[in-house]
């Protein structure tokens, strides 16, 4: 039996070892917030947070995920950030943007003043194939306004 | 009154004459004037972007229904092979739930034709377990030799469909008169859709009806094909899509995994969840096929196109489309003489699909390029090259345009293009810069048949209801624009319901630029259906004639002066509800009805490495009306970026021995990433086409990713007169054409800037 | 499969298994069965994370090393521009050191030279990211761009069993021994230790501008008048450059010819940089 911290809350999994955790998230917890469309580290649609910083919940093995506290799409919910993706239409078909929105938040946490720069740097592991990036950029440079 | 109509509809430049049904008033109104409006014309956020940023939006993927199985698919190995499956081991386990091979499903092959074809399948409780159940089938593969060389496939007449020909005017008198001939070989890559939800379905039956919920671009499509295959009335195949993660051409049809999933939910009684892996995608979902383009310009001196030619090999793999590569010769310049073959070539390679302006981004790569290589011979400015040429009517069928305003476009374009000077100057060091320019033209109209509702209760909100789908275009938004405007109602109180085919009526593709253009003017007929109706109501309770009276601002508006809330007469209502009914009409008759654009590139380029950064383009299309400006510009952006994984960045690589896909996963092929993206500056003109339907609007989904291509290659032409023929310009194609360039200067020929 | 989680290397003491660290490059590996395993041993509470003037702990990770303002500019820009930020603020320094190669052929599981076979497919078929040096047998491009990096600095590795240069952790595969690297079974790599350069640089030449592997990575690190160079996607293994001319002495494919001229104008721009 497992213990995960997901956010804020504690749920108990019996998984077999080699699961993961994006696995975990939306088979046996239901939490399809975060999506899948890799499966193996090549694009972030997976991602959600450890202990606030970033992870690929789709080659994270849930057995070594311990104690550290797992916030997916679901925990951050009512984050600024989301309000700004969808007045600067940062989205499009919304497959990646759960995970965009999972990096951004560990971005604006980490560096509250951001430079264009440092969000191309910091978001290049979130691909998005109908090519939101500008708006994306934008929402992130905007999210508090 | 329903009336009967025989029409013509085009899809992606495919036409064909069709009997429609149409009822409502789309004829009968007139279309708003020019400029933005109250609503339409106006920026609105999307109406689900708060579900799917937050998660809460259910994709197919994403659907868990009580019982599912899961589906793994055992795919060919070899590009070309004969298969011979057992199944018995994997039927004799308990926890294989279903196992299919030939015979059990028309989509699963004895003999595999490309890697990755499809030849078995089981379903299992989990995924894991379905896999695990792969590894039970017993094969017994006989390799085949594949043919893998689109050249090859032509010597053998190895061929999709019939070879294309065309021919208008004189072109060999016309190449003899010619004061310059240019000619050239040009070459496209095979690139992947890689939309970031996989193709996928979940297959349940219901008694006696099939439920399909699915990842998909066109619902009704689907409904039609899998009925026809099944031989089930089509009324008992329900198809759902309320929410899908990108499709960009490659979901239009049910595909494999819709039968398979069908045919083990046939076998086990469960619903069965077949999703593709990111690799099964990358293998056997579609791709934009590689092109080769032996192409020939010649022009008198000063620069009118007397002759075009063009022989076309489109590599479509075992199955697919032959598409319209040919399209922007023959369409794009007023040239009188143009002659194109086109062969489709059938290879032991995975089938095409159309992918964002299928022909017309690989056509428009290579006659843009070879148009700039005329423009340096000539010694002519690119833009003005183009003006010269401009086509006031539509010369392969010599029609009149419904619109065409490329003329305000070009004149747009000139502020960007007038930067060249500046943007060459800032070169430094080993970084050239230069301006490059592309015309765009594609399809885009639309047409019939679509339909739509708009009902309106006693809480004066409205529902646009229509069973088609949103495939992240922002079509729920745009709907709902519509209507609201037309029903004078603020956005907030108009919602779009979509995305089943039993809950609503008929509804285009989203495919082609025809969403909007399709299913708008049905909208709009609709909500003006409902609105006649609520005037009715009124007229009666306000004991006043109905002709003076409209909607506006919320309000019921007479001609004197007089108004009263909406509320006051929707309260009427109580429970009872106003149902309004729209239909498309047909397009105008004997038009051609296009979209129009240029863009305008900025590179940078690295001669010593050969590294290219697109840092601008300037986008300036026409396509009628604007619904959303914002959705629009997105969509704009989109396309453009896509347009620059396609030139830089973006190939499948195959196996040239085996014919096996080596590119399947996102680390090896590699799509644009946010750091890839230059300063994108968007110009719609926002001109409604006067003769098409009640709103004058056009598609914008696939003419933004058209120049993109060739705007980038002519701007590298420009910054270093290296002349790149083939995509994409990875660091090896650059530096070749860098040192090509050099060579040519060394021998003194005069560079084509 | 079974995950055992020690913590401390006592201990783990004599046990065998796979060492598992960010699995950023192990989990997708066994998922695929290029890696096979019966046991895993989570090693992040045993091998040390963490950064202490020249001695870096195998389990920090690529972002920790990317933002640490004591670590030389090579290692600082090679991490800042490997993989994408999840994967540097999971992978650590010691997985990426091991990181198999990125071969689409191999990863397809062809039975190639360095699975065994042999042929390398790659030579015959589609190989534009592969080798200009070592590729006799295997020309596989070594993905790594940190350890062209350490490998420019001169870094040595402590393991739980001995010290070794980094450059001997690598070898080339041969008939009899198709590995990569020296590493005992089960030898587990604790700490690197890093000279201090009084220059150093990273440039990387990719087909996208982040989250790629390099088709190229030049380091170069000068320590008085003396600058060693290494290269990152050039063979089956980081390639330490006696000196530029070595690049005259290249042995590409057809397809990768323009490696060396990209590595030709990176290394003059190294070393421009360092001058
Ligand atoms: C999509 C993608 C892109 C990438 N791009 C780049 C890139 O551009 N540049 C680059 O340099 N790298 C790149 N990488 C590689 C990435 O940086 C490595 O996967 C990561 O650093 C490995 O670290 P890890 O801790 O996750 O290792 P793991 O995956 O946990 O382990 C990797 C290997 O090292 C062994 N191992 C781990 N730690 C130790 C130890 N302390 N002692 C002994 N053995 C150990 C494991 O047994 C395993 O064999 C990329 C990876 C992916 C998936
Ligand atoms: S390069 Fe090496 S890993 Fe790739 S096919 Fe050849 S032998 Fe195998
Ligand atoms: S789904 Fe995890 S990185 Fe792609
Ligand atoms: S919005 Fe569709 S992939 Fe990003």
């Amino acid at each position: 039996m497992l213990e995960l911290k997901i956010n804020g809350g504690t749920y108990e999994v019996d998984p077999p070892v080699g699961q993961t955790l994006a696995e975990t998230l939306r088979g046996d917890l239901g939490l399809t917030g975060t999506k899948v469309a890799c499966g193996e580290g090549h694009c972030g649609a997976c991602t959600v947070q450890l202990d606030g910083v970033p992870a690929l919940s789709c080659i994270t093995l849930v057995h070594t995920v311990g104690e550290r506290e797992v916030t997916t799409i679901e925990g951050l919910r009512d984050h600024p950030l989301v309000d700004a993706f969808v007045r600067a239409d940062a989205l499009q078909c919304g497959f990646c943007t759960p995970g965009q929105i999972v990096s951004a938040a560990a971005l604006v946490e980490a560096e509250p003043e951001l430079t264009a720069e440092r969000v191309r740097h910091a978001m290049a592991g979130n691909l998005c194939r109908c090519g939101a990036y500008p708006r994306i950029e934008e929402a992130i440079l905007s999210w508090r306004d | 009154m329903a009336r009967l109509i025989r029409t013509e509809k085009e899809v992606e430049g495919k036409y064909t004459e069709q009997w429609v049904v149409v009822e409502g008033e789309d004829e009968a109104l007139d279309q708003w004037p020019q400029g933005p409006r109250a609503v339409v014309g106006t920026p609105a956020r999307r109406q689900d972007g708060l579900q799917r940023a937050r998660g809460e939006a259910e994709y197919t993927a994403d659907l868990q229904l009580p019982g599912t199985l899961h589906a793994a698919v055992l795919r060919s190995p070899y590009a070309h092979a004969r298969a011979k499956v057992d199944l018995t081991r994997a039927r004799a386990t308990g926890w294989v739930r279903g196992a299919i091979g030939p015979g059990d499903c028309h989509v699963l092959q004895e003999e595999p034709s490309f890697h990755g074809a499809p030849v078995a399948a089981v379903a299992a409780d989990s995924l894991r377990e379905a896999r695990a159940g792969l590894e039970l089938i017993d094969v017994e593969w006989e390799e085949l030799e594949p043919l893998l060389d689109p050249e090859e496939a032509v010597k053998r007449e190895s061929f999709v469909d019939d070879t294309r020909h065309y021919s208008r005017g004189d072109v060999e008198a016309a190449f003899a008169e010619a004061d310059v001939v240019v000619e050239g070989e040009f070459r496209t890559q095979v690139v992947l859709h890689n939309a970031l939800e996989t193709h996928q379905a979940v297959c349940r039956w219901e008694g006696e009806t099939l439920e399909v919920y699915i990842s998909t671009q066109f619902i009704w499509g689907v409904r039609d094909s899998i009925s026809s295959q099944l031989g089930l009335p089509p009324d008992r195949v329900r198809v759902v899509c309320n929410y899908m993660g990108g499709g960009f051409g490659a979901k239009n049809s049910p595909g494999d995994h819709t039968y398979i999933a069908i045919a083990l939910a046939s076998q086990t009684g469960h619903p069965v969840h077949c999703a593709l892996t990111r690799r099964e995608e990358n293998l056997a979902a579609g791709n934009r096929n590689a092109t080769s383009q032996r192409l020939r310009a010649g022009a008198r001196s000063d620069g009118t196109l007397v002759a075009l030619e063009g022989e076309y090999v489109n590599a479509i793999g075992w199955a697919g489309f032959n598409g319209p590569t040919y399209g922007p010769i023959e369409m794009l310049y007023a040239c009188e003489n143009v002659r194109t073959v086109t062969y489709g070539a059938k290879l032991n390679l995975p089938p095409n699909a159309a992918f964002r302006a299928p022909g017309f981004v690989e056509g428009t790569f290579g006659l843009e390029c070879l148009l700039d290589e005329l423009a340096g011979r000539l010694e002519l400015d690119p833009l003005e090259l183009r003006r010269r040429n401009y086509a006031d009517k539509d010369l392969v069928d010599d029609r009149p345009f419904s619109s065409k305003n490329l003329l305000e476009c070009y004149d747009r374009a000139e502020p960007h293009w007038a930067r060249r000077d500046e943007v060459r100057a800032r070169s430094e060091g080993p970084w050239q810069r230069g301006v490059g320019l592309a015309s765009q033209i594609w399809y885009g109209g639309g047409g019939p048949p679509s339909y739509a509702w708009v009902r309106v209760g006693s809480d004066t909100r409205a529902t646009v209801i229509t069973a088609m789908q949103d495939i992240g275009t922002g079509t729920r938004t745009a709907m709902a624009q519509i209507a609201a405007e037309e029903l004078g109602l603020p956005l907030e109180r108009v919602r779009c319901e979509l995305g089943d085919s039993a809950r609503g009526p008929y509804a285009s593709i989203s495919a082609g630029s025809s969403t909007t253009p399709s299913m708008g003017p049905a909208v709009r007929a609709a909500a003006a259906d409902a609105a006649r109706q609520l005037l009715e109501i009124a007229a009666q309770r306000f004991h006043l004639e109905e002709r003076v009276l409209s909607l506006r601002g919320g309000q019921i508006v007479s001609a004197d002066g007089g108004s009263w809330p909406l509320e006051e007469i929707t309260g009427l209502l109580e429970d009872a509800q106003i149902l309004g009914k729209g239909a498309r009409g047909p397009n105008p008759a004997g038009m051609r009805v296009l979209t129009f654009g240029i863009q305008v590139a900025e590179v940078a380029v690295d001669v010593e490495t050969g590294e290219v950064v697109v840092e601008r383009i300037a986008a300036i299309h026409d396509v009628g009306r604007v619904i959303n400006p914002l959705g629009a510009r997105s969509q704009v952006e989109g396309g453009i970026i896509q347009g620059i994984g396609h030139t830089l960045s973006e190939a499948r690589l195959v196996d040239p021995v085996s014919g096996k896909v080596l590119t399947q996963t996102l680390d090896a092929y590699k799509l644009p990433t946010i750091a890839d993206v230059p300063e994108i500056v968007t110009d719609l003109l926002d001109i409604p086409d006067e003769h098409l339907t009640n709103l004058g609007s056009k598609g914008l989904g696939e003419p933004p990713i058209v120049p993109t291509a060739a705007a980038i290659v002519n701007a590298i032409r420009d910054a270093t007169g290296a002349e790149v023929h083939e995509l994409p310009v990875s660091r090896e194609a650059m530096l070749r054409a860098l040192a090509e360039a050099r060579e040519r200067e060394k021998r003194g020929a005069p560079a084509a800037v | 499969m079974e995950l055992r989680q020690p913590s401390s290397l006592a201990e783990l003491d004599g046990a065998d298994g796979l060492a598992l660290a960010g699995g950023t490059d192990l989990v997708p590996l066994l998922r695929d069965g290029l890696v096979e395993a019966e046991t895993l041993v989570d090693v992040r509470a045993v091998v040390p994370r963490g950064i202490d003037g020249g001695t870096i702990g195998a389990g920090t990770t690529l972002a920790e090393l990317e933002v640490d303002p004591e670590s030389p500019q090579a290692l600082r820009e090679a991490c800042a521009l490997a993989a994408s930020p999840q994967l540097r603020s999971m992978g650590t320094i010691g997985g990426n050191l091991l990181q198999a190669t990125r071969c689409w052929y191999w990863r397809l599981k062809y039975p190639c030279f360095l699975h065994g076979g042999s042929t390398c497919h790659a030579r015959q078929g589609a190989h534009r990211e592969h080798a200009i040096f070592g590729n006799e047998h295997c020309a596989s491009a070594h993905p790594s761009d940190p350890a062209a990096a350490l490998l420019s600095l001169g870094t040595t590795l402590r393991t739980d069993r001995r010290e070794l240069p980094l450059a001997d952790l690598y070898r080339l595969p041969t008939e009899d021994d198709r590995d990569v690297t020296a590493l005992e079974p089960g030898e587990l790599i604790l700490e690197l230790e890093v000279p201090k350069p009084e220059a150093s640089t990273y440039l990387k030449a990719m087909d996208r501008t982040r989250f790629t592997f390099a088709l190229v990575g030049v380091a170069a690190a000068r320590f008085g008048s003396e600058t060693k160079i290494a290269l990152a996607g050039v063979a089956p293994i980081p390639w330490l450059l006696e000196s530029a001319d070595d690049l005259d002495r290249a042995t590409p494919l057809p397809g990768t010819a323009y490696k060396v001229d990209l590595a030709r104008a990176l290394v003059r721009r190294a070393l421009d940089a360092l001058a």
